[in-house]
């Protein structure tokens, strides 16, 4: 659809676009007082639901709740009574088997047991534990200590007792003796209240800080926990600044008080809507949701500067105009280009929602998408009323005599570079591309959740010691199903598994694994003397059975619940892994599902990997193909759009052209820096694109405006739009750029990362806009600008 | 007509108030003095049948045949096993000394292993062979301890239909209280026939522990007798129900029976 209209045609509809829209605003600043009331009423209304948002931090959380893969490991969890655990290291360089440091863990035990949300049945510690020791003729199940009868020597012996239990090694006691867990899981109720028991916990153990230990707490329900809090003084502190920010930018435009309150009121309708409808309709803010309000906030602006830029204009050139009369013809010029520029930004997120599997993100899409959308119908109907009730008003920025400030003639002197050297502006452009192409082709996906926090955090510390010393927090389960109760006694099942662990500990990172077999083999050695040869699968079900029962005799009816189901039909072996890195997760997945592959799975005998490490391997999996996707759309849609309102495909292709060498650049930089393609970062392409396509449909529309509408000379046209459009975008991209690099100031590492990556995108979006896209335009002469019949 | 009555009865409650006080209740002590002196039989033989039921309904089931016989004030128990096939022929011998200073004395017979191995004395607090009850709670069987309790009669209530004393009863000490696993419980105790109809325990940290719940009492040849037990273990959800059946206390069982040897042949 090249230029399918005549001009004639054109302008009539323009014309007649004109008067409608003329009909239009003149009604609402009619209704002005009706309407600003209404505005005000929706905005506080909505925005009164925000303190109903629950906050959900969970790794969880990345899956839908129906995902099968999801589902099929809570299931797990509830089988064998698996829960996210709060785990606290208590480290002694000294060792810690000695009798203070064991009273100090049987203490910590006990008083964990009291703490609301923690599940007083599920403690792990050396207080907690039983030690199988076989007598002269029988097998004994008793505590690894007791603590009335705890002494020096006693404290010896259970040093002794753990290294002649190779499951407790690594697993409850560093190797070193400086170090012992204990692991300590939540009650389901608690869920989303994680951050409750991780206080209560740091404010126990502070308690305990004159003693020569060191305590660290970490764990998935630790890091759920410290998230939660750590989120919320986050956007405590992003949230303001982004606005004093964004209030500068306004004050440096307009240098007018209503210059920056009617912005600043826009925006609180666009964030407050925004989240009040998510707390409304029950979405959970997630961690990557801490991004939307300052994201929503540069955003939004943007629409209140280039009316009030408009207003300002308009009244210097005519000071004879009526409030109405200015208010009515500043909208009148105003209401396309911000309409088309929030519909693009509205696609960018919507492109977001539409590719992205995980719920966080099509979350952030879908309310980012309303926030922006929620901006244009304030600028449209609310900014007009409230304009209203005010006076005709200049700004010193625009002055009666036509005079150009600073701005304007940086603005300027660009324009005359453009006109000047168009040829060495595309090749600059070029070699972006170029490098940018190569760039996407090596980025690294790639997720740590621990990377949601600064280095120097104690969570972060807590973390790195824990997986250092013992075996990791990071657990990968593999659930074993036979056909039949008791299966699970059979011998060759039980070797099946005794290999499977064999092969995965081989695999890097994985430090070790628990299964019902490690208890067994132990019992098998406790019966047979000790004797380390025994430290094998007995070859006879019954004698299995009847081990198992022996035990009974003195252990808990709970106490192999984690490891198999009560019919002995259904089995979980537990791996651990000192990192939750999906670089290092995701090969350990894949090689122990070749494993099982092979091995496992015929009509005898079932494993299926689950657990943490298998489901966030799954859906980090997903993030690039998401990206891709997602920017694609993106591009795609905004094309499409930029095409039809143009009417011309030149115009759309245009448009996309500054966008897409930005986000090309930013696969560079990204490469440079050493940043993965992770949660936060993932979604820039397509925010980048929405947002940063603005300025591109700026420069076209107003190119449009003066070259085809005006009939002026290249020339003259050029320097017209870079006096005027060119002065309000560069305010538009410094609220833009400004308000991203607000995120930059995060302390959570994925949302800096990607207000950094966002804000360098808009940046090159900007200046590709203003410099290459004129560019190409004085080089190509694009039929529907009608550069040709220029007098 | 019933309104009448019901206040004609009320008026009697409010004329002799004493009726169910502490005054008239008889002691702690001799309600268990009372649970000793209960004819139980010297020999008896039964099928016992453990259901363990875990918190997700998943059910164990056991047979087993069960002998006790007192000899003298000491009490022994051994219990066969029938189901499933894979503990077949496993069978667990205990000897209940009545002076709690010595420790009882245990033997599980495994048939796969032709070994009778030892099980190192158990706390009284332990629990029983995977079931929600203690070794104590076995030994006691339907009686209260004499030792271990201050008891506070608190009142009478019906325990399905049947008057019952209610007592409170908090261990003498905190070491017996650790040893037992209690902090504290509260038993019901059939007025008639004095044996424990009903138990609830609170652990040491004052959760409520169990429950525990005898049931289907009568009288077989000559002797009372329980025929079920339903113990609620409220902290884990874990059930256990022992269902008694073909019970005989007139056949006598040789004292042989009774011992690490006779283990081997099974029944």
């Amino acid at each position: 659809m090249l230029h399918v209209t005549d001009n004639k045609t054109n302008k009539y509809r323009h014309m007649k676009q004109q008067h409608n829209a003329t009909k239009f605003f003149n009604k609402v600043t009619s209704y002005h007082k009706m309407i600003l009331t209404l505005s005000i009423i929706v905005m506080i209304g909505v925005a009164l639901f925000i303190p109903k948002m629950t906050k959900d931090t969970s790794y969880d959380a990345f899956l839908p709740k129906d995902d099968p893969i999801l589902v099929f490991r809570n299931q797990t969890k509830e089988t064998f009574g698996l829960k996210d655990p709060m785990v606290i290291a208590i480290v002694n360089e000294q060792g810690v088997f000695n009798k203070k440091t064991l009273q100090l863990v049987h203490e910590l035990s006990e008083r964990l047991k009291t703490i609301p949300g923690i599940d007083p049945d599920e403690i792990t510690s050396l207080s907690t534990e039983n030690n199988i020791v076989g007598t002269e003729d029988g097998l004994e199940v008793d505590p690894f200590f007791d603590i009335n009868e705890l002494t020096e020597d006693k404290a010896i012996e259970v040093a002794k007792a753990i290294d002649g239990f190779e499951l407790y090694q690594g697993s409850l006691v560093s190797n070193d003796h400086t170090t012992t867990l204990v692991v300590a899981e939540m009650l389901d109720s608690y869920d989303k209240k994680q951050h409750e028991v991780y206080k209560s916990l740091i404010a126990m153990l502070d308690e305990y800080k004159t003693h020569n230990e060191q305590f660290y707490l970490a764990g998935e329900g630790a890091v759920s926990g410290y998230l939660i809090r750590y989120i919320d003084e986050d956007a405590m502190k992003t949230n303001p600044f982004a606005a004093v920010v964004i209030s500068f930018v306004l004050i440096f435009a307009y240098r007018r008080v209503r210059g920056v309150i009617l912005p600043n009121i826009m925006v609180l309708a666009s964030v407050g809507i925004a989240l009040g409808a998510m707390a409304a309709f029950g979405v959970d803010f997630f961690v990557i949701t801490n991004g939307l309000p300052v994201v929503l906030i540069a955003i939004a602006v943007a629409d209140g500067i280039h009316i009030l830029g408009e207003y300002y204009e308009t009244a210097a050139k005519h000071p004879e105009y009526t409030q109405k009369e200015l208010v009515v013809q500043t909208m009148v010029h105003m209401w396309r280009p911000i309409t088309i520029t929030t519909i693009t930004t509205v696609a960018g997120f919507l492109a977001i929602a539409a590719s992205s599997y995980m719920p966080p993100m099509t979350y952030f899409g879908l309310f980012g998408a309303l926030g922006v959308f929620v901006a244009l119908v304030y600028a449209v109907f609310m900014i007009p009323s409230a304009m209203m009730f005010l006076k005709p008003q200049l700004s010193r920025a625009y002055k009666r005599d036509q005079k150009m400030d600073r701005f304007g003639k940086i603005m300027e002197r660009l324009g005359v570079l453009v006109l000047k050297y168009p040829k060495t502006i595309v090749v600059i452009a070029i070699i972006i591309v170029g490098f940018g192409v190569n760039g996407a082709s090596k980025l690294v996906i790639n997720e740590d959740r621990i990377k949601n926090f600064q280095s120097d955090e104690l969570i972060v510390k807590a973390d790195a010691l824990i997986n250092s010393k013992t075996d990791g927090t990071s657990y990968l389960d593999i659930l074993i199903e036979t056909p039949e109760a008791e299966d699970i006694f059979e011998p060759k099942n039980l070797l099946k598994m005794e290999a499977l662990q064999n092969y995965v500990e081989t695999l890097p990172h994985v430090k070790g694994s628990i299964s019902i077999v490690d208890f067994l083999k132990k019992m098998n050695q406790s019966l047979n003397e000790n004797n380390p040869a025994f430290y094998t699968i007995p070859n006879d079900k019954a004698l299995i059975a009847q081990y198992f029962l022996l035990y009974s005799a003195s252990g808990d009816p709970t106490d192999f619940d984690n490891y198999v189901d009560y019919d002995y039909r259904l089995a979980n072996i537990r791996l651990r892994m000192d990192t939750s890195e999906y670089l290092f997760e995701k090969p350990v997945v894949d090689q122990t599902k070749a494993y099982i592959a092979t091995h496992f799975n015929n009509h005898d005998i079932k494993a299926t990997t689950t657990g943490k490490v298998t489901v966030d391997s799954y859906w980090i999996n997903r993030l690039g193909f998401n990206h891709f996707l997602g920017a694609g759309l993106a591009l795609l849609v905004v094309l499409i759009f930029s095409a039809l309102s143009f009417r011309s495909l030149w115009a759309g292709i245009l448009t996309i052209v500054p966008v897409s060498i930005s986000v090309l650049f930013i696969y560079t930089v990204m490469g440079l820096l050493d940043i993965w393609l992770a949660i936060g970062t993932s979604m820039f392409a397509a925010i980048a694109i929405g947002i940063g396509v603005d300025f591109a449909v700026h420069t076209v529309d107003k190119l449009k405006f003066l070259l085809n509408e005006k009939g002026l000379s290249v020339k003259e046209a050029y320097n017209e739009f870079y006096k005027s459009a060119g002065r309000a975008l560069l305010f538009n991209f410094l609220a833009l750029a400004l308000g991203f690099s607000v995120l930059m100031t995060s302390s959570v590492p994925p949302l800096s990362q990607f207000g950094f990556l966002v804000a360098v995108a808009v940046s090159v979006s900007f200046i590709g806009s203003l410099t290459l896209l004129p560019a190409i335009i004085l080089l190509v002469k694009p039929k529907f600008l009608n550069i040709t019949k220029q007098k | 007509m019933k309104t009448t009555l019901i206040l004609g009865l009320l008026t009697i409650g409010l004329l002799f108030p004493e009726n169910g006080t502490a005054q008239s209740l008889p002691s702690g002590q001799s309600i268990a003095n009372n649970t000793f002196a209960r004819n139980e039989g010297v020999s008896l033989s039964r099928t016992l049948t453990m259901e363990l039921k875990d918190k997700r309904g998943k059910i164990r089931v056991r047979k087993t045949t069960s002998l006790r016989k007192y000899f003298g004030d000491e009490k022994r128990l051994v219990i066969f096993y029938q189901t499933p096939k894979s503990v077949m022929g496993t069978a667990f011998l205990t000897y209940d000394y009545p002076d709690p200073s010595i420790d009882d004395d245990q033997w599980l017979y495994m048939p796969a292993l032709r070994k009778t191995r030892r099980i190192s004395a158990a706390n009284r607090g332990d629990y029983f062979l995977g079931t929600d009850l203690t070794y104590e709670d076995i030994k006691l069987e339907t009686r209260i301890s004499r030792d271990d309790y201050n008891y506070k009669t608190i009142g009478k209530e019906l325990i399905n239909g049947h008057e019952s004393y209610v007592l409170e009863a908090t261990p003498i000490n905190d070491d017996i209280a650790k040893e037992l696993g209690y902090s504290k419980a509260k038993l019901w105790v059939d007025a008639k026939i004095w044996m424990l109809r009903k138990a609830d325990s609170w652990d040491v940290a004052g959760n409520h522990l169990k429950t525990i719940e005898i049931s289907d009492v009568k009288k077989v040849q000559g002797i009372w007798t329980y025929h079920q037990i339903h113990v609620k273990n409220h902290k884990t959800n874990h059930e256990t129900i022992f269902r008694l059946s073909d019970i005989d206390y007139q056949t006598e069982i040789s004292d042989d029976t009774f011992t690490k040897g006779a283990l081997v042949n099974g029944l």
